[in-house]
């Protein structure tokens, strides 16, 4: 066996041995399952992956636990004198050191798997739907990530126990570098600067530990970590050779030892430096099935073809970088996966890459921006807007093809909700959205227009309270009869609106309440009965939810089914709870023939205003967002067939608060404990022993 | 042949060792002798490679073993003053572990730890924990730690403190089966229980050499004689 097998072998059963093990490992196991329950309501409807909430959990408990396993390695050694056996001993002081970082390793990754699948299988039993897109592959890269840097956390650990014969002191040391001077910096950069977080980007270990756990490995993250293992180590085994160094004959020994370990920090710095400024990335494949992109975007990615170039301009220490350039890769893997466009990526950091810098300021594209390309056409999308995945969709679609009417009207003037109010009885947010697809947010005042310009791509009544007058209804039947497009949204029975005009496009509004639903405060209805309709049909197995809906019938005019071809009305109820229709959708002229040149009229009328509200919005875990953006797609005669975020791509736990208590409890409480009681027992057992 | 060379140590301004040579033949016990704070244990620590010596060579078949550490201390069996083992261990655990730890290939793992575990009696305490042995067990468990190899040099750091006299009359009969294939130094105090199997004192005087005293042909009483007036300064 090599020395170095054989101590990592010894400091493994040292660490059985030890009642500090116990406590450390115990302690590490409630502190990772309390973090990750904390963190898991946190990311509830957010689209963070499960085992990235793992990640982030156990990242801040790994250097405590490597500190306590660590603290005893050598510090025991030089307390108890065994320190000169060893040295004495024909072994290198590197192979000593090594076998002892690996024993202290392996007990902390160990720890760590203990905690990753303890984790998943509470939550398995108090909520197994939290565990459904959870692929067994996509733990190899959080745990990778988990092991990078765990291996510095125990050689920095390491390094400081062959400082100290005291094991406190030596704790207290490697806390103080690995948790509190970090943490301590950042929380002093965040103090500082008045910007904060938002000019230097996330809390990198944290940063790092998501990213890893998403699967991208960047090479200056993984060099940083390499070269501070491998520094630590050296400096550990420089340190523990230096315990021969008493006395004046080792004067010169002393003063080169020193001059190498100088060398070696500034050598790791260099190199550090150096994998930090080229920034490779490995994107590891293993998320391919669990990639957060929703199927409306996967299905644009699969019409899209040729060669998409993007760019990402942008500071690679701005806080967005690391979440835009992974949404990108995501993009290009699953533009590949579905045999869409080829896509380019580079990165043009405007402090770094100046030619670059210059040549895209030169063509009018602005900082902070994702620029997609295609042959001679660019589409930028802003990243002081959110960018974000809808908006870098809706840019590789436009890519492909041009709305010829790009201007959506909010019709203004009965109280309706507007598209520039930005409170929470606003629709800013759907503007935005809209805004981001390609369209123009315009007002409205059907009391001043002659007529609906023709740019229109769909009119908007976001919830009128008065009635609108038969001058306006006129205006409205008669943009309608031409192949308009009209989105309304009705919020009860009172608000009149466009009511009267409505039976004669096939659809009536009841003023009857509805009862006896699924509920969640009593005054909301959550919908889950969608029709196969293009607007609804990518939202089965999500949830609307309506606040106080009215429902809507067939007026006489559908039931008849007045007319053939251009005059055929085509109802369908795309939203239902029970009978009720609480959303329809209305057709008429789809039924003509394809040789002439008649544009379908489409209504989608909706049965609740507020469910648009920025105020509603602010909760993800519905789907809300996405139903109103398909009725807009279906409107405006872009609809993709899919949905942007529905909720197979959120995290929904949907553990209650008695399930989240039940899962606390096991995880952070019971299974600590029992671990702790095995390895106290195993300690005391050894101690006994005669 | 093992040959010390001048040697010399010096810490803190001090001059703990001063131009110390002496030669020592395959199969001899020499027992370095003198006050507290003369030098032995420095003696003993530079020679096992745990202090750099000012000047001075040890050389080992004619080659400096200093300047090849590994190779050398692979040649070297060193126990030190204070006895320190790995208490959660049983004997056999910490035999095993130590002689894989100085390499030795598995197939004769065993061998070795039975070879120490005979010459140094402890055949009994095999299965017992360290934590519960007497000093004197736990002396002999450190000796046979330090035979595991057979070494050519074996270095034995105020080998007989502590212990009781059943203890010390066990550890002659020891030494001179470890010589068989062993250089040995000890060092201490126990100036009678020395003699009985040591071939030679070195007397150390303030770092230097002061006496040495052959004990083959020495009445007990002339060999107590010179070893005080050596260690009084009276003379050689």
């Amino acid at each position: 066996m090599s020395p170095v097998r054989v101590t990592a072998s010894r400091t493994l059963g040292m660490a059985r041995n030890l009642f500090s093990t116990a406590v450390a490992v115990g302690g590490f196991l409630a502190a990772v399952a309390a973090l990750f329950s904390f963190n898991l309501s946190a990311a509830e409807g957010g689209d963070l992956p499960l085992i990235a909430v793992w990640a982030i959990s156990a990242a801040p408990a790994l250097p405590v636990l490597a500190a306590f396993l660590a603290m005893d390695t050598w510090s025991e050694e030089r307390r108890s004198g065994r320190l000169d056996v060893l040295l004495a001993t024909a072994v290198r002081e590197r192979d000593l050191v090594l076998g002892k970082f690996l024993g202290v390793w392996f007990l902390t990754v160990g720890s760590a798997v203990v905690s990753l699948l303890s984790s998943l299988s509470f939550l398995w039993v108090f909520a197994p739907n939290a565990l459904a897109g959870v692929q067994a592959i996509s733990i190899v890269p959080a745990l990778m990530g988990v092991m990078l840097q765990s291996a510095l956390w125990c050689a920095v650990g390491v390094a400081t126990s062959t400082l100290f014969s005291n094991a406190a002191a030596s704790i207290c040391t490697s806390l103080a570098l690995t948790v509190a001077l970090p943490r301590g910096l950042w929380a002093g950069l965040m103090a500082w600067s008045r910007e904060g977080r938002a000019a230097f980007g996330e809390m990198p270990l944290d940063a790092h530990a998501l990213d890893m756990a998403t699967g991208v490995f960047s090479l200056g993250t993984v060099a940083l970590h390499v070269v501070g293992v491998v520094l630590c180590l050296f400096i550990a085994s420089k340190f523990v050779a230096a315990n021969r160094l008493s006395g004046r004959g080792a004067r010169t020994l002393r003063l080169s030892t020193g001059v190498a370990v100088g060398l070696a920090l500034v050598a790791g710095a260099l190199f550090a430096a150096l994998a930090v400024r080229l920034d490779a990335v490995l994107d590891l494949p293993v998320l391919s099935a669990s990639v957060p992109l929703s199927p409306r975007t996967r299905d644009i990615l699969a019409e899209s073809s040729g060669d998409i170039s993007v760019t990402c301009f942008l500071p690679r220490d701005d806080a967005r970088f690391r979440s835009v350039s992974r949404l990108v890769r995501h993009l290009r893997r699953v533009a590949e996966s579905v045999g869409g466009a080829r896509f380019v990526v580079s990165y043009v950091d405007p402090r770094w890459d100046i030619g670059a810098a210059e040549r895209l300021v030169g063509r009018g594209v602005a900082e902070e921006s994702l620029v997609f390309e295609k042959g001679r056409r660019t589409v930028s999308v802003s990243l002081r807007d959110g960018g974000g995945e809808r908006a870098c969709a809706a840019a590789i679609r436009r890519l492909a093809t041009v709305p010829r009417r790009r201007n959506v009207y909010w019709t203004i003037g009965h109280g309706e909700c507007r598209f520039d109010d930005y409170g929470a009885f606003g629709m800013s947010d759907v503007a935005r959205d809209l805004s981001q697809a390609g369209y123009c947010n315009r007002p409205l005042d059907l009391a001043v227009a002659q007529q609906i310009p023709g740019d229109c791509a769909l009119i908007v009544i976001a919830g009128a309270k008065s009635a609108f007058s038969r001058v306006e209804l006129g205006r409205l039947d008669a943009y309608l009869r031409a192949g308009g497009r009209l989105f309304a949204l009705m919020g009860s029975a009172d608000e009149l609106g466009i009511a009267a005009l409505l039976p004669a496009w096939g659809v009536r509004p009841e003023a009857v309440p509805i009862v006896g639903v699924p509920t969640l405060s009593g005054s909301d209805v959550i919908v889950s009965d969608f029709a196969d309709h293009p607007v609804s049909a990518p939202l089965k197995g999500s949830r609307l939810v309506l606040d106080r809906p009215i429902a809507f019938s067939p007026s006489v005019a559908a039931e008849a089914g007045t007319g053939t071809g251009a005059d055929r009305i085509e109802y369908a109820a795309i939203a239902s709870v029970g009978s009720r229709a609480l959303a329809v959708a209305i057709e008429r002229g789809a039924g003509a023939g394809a040789d002439l040149a008649i544009r379908p009229t489409r209504l989608v009328v909706v049965g609740d205003t507020s469910f648009a509200l920025n105020g509603s919005l602010v909760s993800r875990a519905n789907a809300n967002r996405d139903f109103f953006l398909n009725c807009a797609a279906y409107l405006a005669g872009t609809d993709v067939a899919g949905a942007s975020g529905n909720e197979t791509d959120r995290l929904v736990v949907g553990l209650d608060r008695a399930g989240r208590r039940r899962h606390v409890l096991w995880s952070a409480i019971i299974l600590p404990g029992v671990v702790f009681l095995l390895l106290a027992g195993e300690a005391f057992r050894r101690r006994r022993r005669t | 042949m093992i040959e010390i060379r001048n040697l010399a140590f010096s810490y803190g301004g001090r001059n703990v060792l001063r131009d110390v040579s002496f030669v020592m033949s395959p199969g001899e016990v020499v027992s370095v002798v003198g006050a507290n704070g003369a030098g032995k244990t420095t003696l003993l620590r530079v020679l096992a490679t745990l202090a750099v010596p000012d000047s001075g060579t040890v050389m080992m078949d004619g080659q400096n073993a200093l300047a090849r550490p590994l190779r050398y201390r692979r040649q070297l069996g060193y126990m030190p003053e204070r006895v320190a083992l790995y208490d959660d261990m049983t004997v056999k655990e910490y035999l095993r572990y130590r002689t894989q730890l100085k390499g030795e290939p598995a197939k004769r793992v065993r061998r070795r730890v039975s070879e120490a575990v005979e010459l140094c009696q402890i055949g009994d305490i095999l299965r017992k924990t360290i934590r519960t042995l007497s000093a004197g067990y736990r002396k002999r468990v450190a000796l046979a730690d330090a035979l595991l190899l057979r070494p050519r040099l074996l270095l034995l750091d105020d080998f007989l403190a502590g212990i009781d006299r059943d203890m010390r009359a066990a550890a002659g009969p020891m030494l001179t089966a470890a010589a068989s294939f062993s250089s040995v130094i000890v060092t201490g105090h126990e100036l009678d229980d020395f003699a009985r199997w040591t071939t030679r004192f070195l007397v150390l005087r303030d770092g230097v050499i002061a006496a040495s005293v052959e004990t083959a042909g020495l009445a007990p009483e002339v060999l107590r004689e010179r070893l005080a007036a050596a260690l009084d300064g009276r003379g050689p």
